[in-house]
């Protein structure tokens, strides 16, 4: 199976050549954008029923996943996220650990298994924020809002701050805690929100925009809800 | 300070160096990461300065971002996908579009523009702010940005002003003969720029795109 | 007329030159500037060769279509005796692609038209009540004749080439030739893929022809976006 991303960071499409007949790909419902007839397309739920809901009311990813499986070889198909900006595609091998923000997982190998990540007391809590913990062998691709900013921690940095909806994945061997930054007054008025703040050795991938920003800017652009009459 | 930006054209990201005690100032909620030897305060500037940006539309919060014990770097973003560009305050003065601030250097003075502007962005909420004093101001906008020499004249759409250098001179007016011409084509209100300078367009409204996927959304409470 | 398209393929920019007397025909509200030299007129784009019941067809879907939301099919006529420039751009973030039709037509999706230039005569087209299940639109605009059109998307433009048989889902289309038979019908899978696969509305297209994809699109957006909104 061949692959590659196209028009990162702005509008990242992967496109995928399969060689043998029996390759597969899964994806997150929605993503595909074209695809060759003959490719079968198969959804499910990953995990079984128990799986599939534990992910979808922690991980926030949707319940069902889309299998795709080549007929022939040579046949292709496109696949792309629903927000503006980069994908990331990490290969993963045995005893790696991606933690992955809800919401930023694209499409794996069916080698790849996903997990949600309880946080415990440690949890994020705002913007409905859970963490997917995958392992396993193969690749998995993930999106970002925006481009993709990777920090080195431990070489590059000895620790990193970074606003909470700015985070999209992070390797183990980082530890983050979360906190506010500049104190309470901050929280309400500074605007940033809570803050992670991560230390140890590994990889932080950031994201240059955050949703809620854009959920933010749109509002006043909605329709309005027509009053009922009482 | 040295101002890095990355991912030009879309989804830029400005990576601010400063020098151990050196300061930035930055737009409430532009602040996306920074190394840990950066310190974070808010101020408003005084209570008037807050509300006069309150009703020139930006936040009534600015943030100060100061590296302590060594060099530090802060990374800052703008809300929608865009561009970013570093306007050298000092010789020239600028007249900036206010939601295209993101960050500038403690001594350079950037407040709301009083008077000369009626009408110029119709109705959207938006106001122009003018610099002072000597540093860099970091622009960020929804679109790309183009450098734009004006000699001489230039019709601009409102909507893509994002910034320019205050020597020039402006009009605004209807893009249309005719009110019915102007809604019927959509132009809205254009700038009539005369003189010599240098004007930053953006390549995208973000009130049109705003409304444009608004009217997709589901419908809001109020 | 020339033309430069920069900041592909995000923020597109279409920036064109004008010889004196040439007109460049443009989707209202695209304007970003332009030479002072130049003059604008709206008019109505009911096809070149409209009567007057085609015009008052076409000018009652503007309407609604402006009410609606969507593209008002009303457009701005650029020229100059002298000549002059002119910058357009669409709405959304995406890229803008030149066509060069040479008696062959294409046909687009609503969204995807911002410019034409030539002789291009542009319809408007029925997609079908399947295609009306498409959050996307039911109609489809058809080109032809002798000159260049200038589409936008949202998200990069792609092209692929159908050698046969290919499934492009309904959001992602930009264009095709009009060569291609093409069929609308849900993404496949069974009763659980309709209902859950999220691939909604697909559109296979039969023959040998090009097809003209974006690498995003509204309604997903959209559904991404809704959980996040405030109420």
């Amino acid at each position: 199976m061949r692959h590659e991303i196209r028009h990162n960071p702005d509008f990242g499409l992967v496109q995928v050549y399969f060689d043998q007949p029996g390759e597969q790909i899964v994806t997150e419902s929605g993503a595909m954008v074209a695809r060759d007839t003959g490719i079968e397309m198969k959804t499910s739920l990953q995990g079984g029923i128990g799986g599939a809901l534990k992910r979808k009311l922690l991980g926030g990813e949707s319940l069902f996943q889309n299998t795709f499986t080549a007929t022939a070889p040579g046949q292709s198909m496109w696949f792309a996220p629903a927000p503006e900006g980069a994908i990331v595609c990490i290969t993963m091998q045995p005893g790696m650990e991606l933690f992955l923000q809800s919401g930023a997982y694209l499409a794996s190998t069916p080698g790849v298994t996903l997990d949600t990540k309880w946080q415990g007391a440690k949890g994020f809590f705002s913007g409905g924020l859970f963490l997917i913990r995958a392992y396993g062998q193969g690749y998995l691709w993930f999106n970002c809002y925006g481009g993709a900013h990777v920090l080195d921690i431990g070489q590059q940095y000895h620790g990193y701050i970074c606003d909470n909806t700015h985070m999209v994945a992070f390797t183990q061997g980082l530890q983050y805690n979360i906190s506010k930054v500049g104190g309470l007054k901050s929280l309400f008025l500074g605007g940033e929100g809570l803050v992670c703040n991560f230390q140890g050795q590994g990889r932080l991938w950031l994201q240059t925009r955050n949703p809620s920003s854009l959920a933010s800017f749109l509002h006043p652009f909605r329709p309005v809800k027509a009053k009922s009459s009482g | 300070m040295q101002v890095n930006l990355l991912y030009r054209p879309s989804q830029s990201l400005a990576q601010c160096w400063l020098q151990n005690g050196e300061s930035v100032v930055a737009e409430s909620g532009a602040m996306v990461g920074m190394s840990t030897n950066v310190q974070m305060q808010t101020q408003s500037g005084g209570f008037m300065k807050g509300l006069k940006r309150l009703f020139g539309g930006e936040s009534f919060f600015r943030n100060t971002f100061t590296a302590q014990g060594g060099q530090g770097e802060v990374l800052f973003a703008t809300p929608l996908c865009g561009d970013m560009a570093v306007l050298e305050a000092g010789h020239k003065q600028w007249c900036i579009q206010n939601s295209a601030y993101v960050a500038s250097s403690p001594s350079v003075d950037v407040k709301t523009k009083t008077g000369g502007f009626k009408g110029m962005f119709s109705g959207a909420g938006l106001f122009l702010l003018e610099t002072q004093g000597m540093g860099q101001v970091v622009i960020g906008t929804f679109g790309a940005l183009e450098q734009v020499q004006v000699d001489g004249s230039m019709v601009i759409d409102t909507g893509h002003l994002a910034a320019w250098e205050s020597t020039l001179t402006y009009k605004v007016g209807k893009s249309g003969s005719g009110w019915i011409a102007s809604f019927l084509s959509g132009e809205g209100l254009v700038c009539h720029f005369e003189g010599q300078g240098t004007v930053y367009l953006q390549s995208r409204n973000a009130a049109e795109y705003g409304s444009t996927i608004g009217a997709l959304l589901p419908a809001r409470e109020q | 007329m020339q033309h430069i398209v920069k900041y592909e393929p995000t923020f597109s920019m279409l920036q064109v030159s004008l010889a004196p007397g040439e007109t460049i025909i443009a989707e209202a509200g695209s304007m970003v500037a332009r030479s002072s030299s130049l003059t604008m007129e709206v008019k109505l784009n009911a096809g070149k060769n409209a009567g007057f019941f085609g015009k008052m067809k076409a000018f009652f879907i503007a309407i609604i279509r402006k009410i609606v939301g969507g593209e008002t099919f009303f457009v701005n006529h650029f020229s100059s005796p002298q000549g002059g420039w002119v910058w357009l751009a669409p709405s959304l973030s995406g890229g803008i692609r030149p066509i060069q039709l040479a008696g062959n037509s294409m046909i687009f999706s609503a969204g995807a038209f911002l410019a034409s230039a030539g002789d291009i005569d542009l319809k408007m087209r029925w997609g079908g009540l399947r295609a009306l299940l498409a959050k996307e639109g039911a109609f489809f605009i058809e080109a032809s004749g002798n000159g260049q059109i200038f589409v936008t998307s949202y998200g990069a433009i792609d092209e692929i080439d159908c050698n046969g048989s290919y499934i492009v889902d309904n959001g992602h289309i930009v264009g095709f030739d009009s060569s291609l038979n093409f069929k609308i019908r849900s993404g496949g899978g069974g009763l659980l893929g309709f209902m859950a696969s999220g691939e909604g509305i697909v559109c296979e297209f039969q023959g040998q022809g090009k097809i003209l994809i974006q690498s995003r699109n509204t309604s997903a957006l959209v559904d991404w976006l809704t959980p996040m909104l405030p109420p």
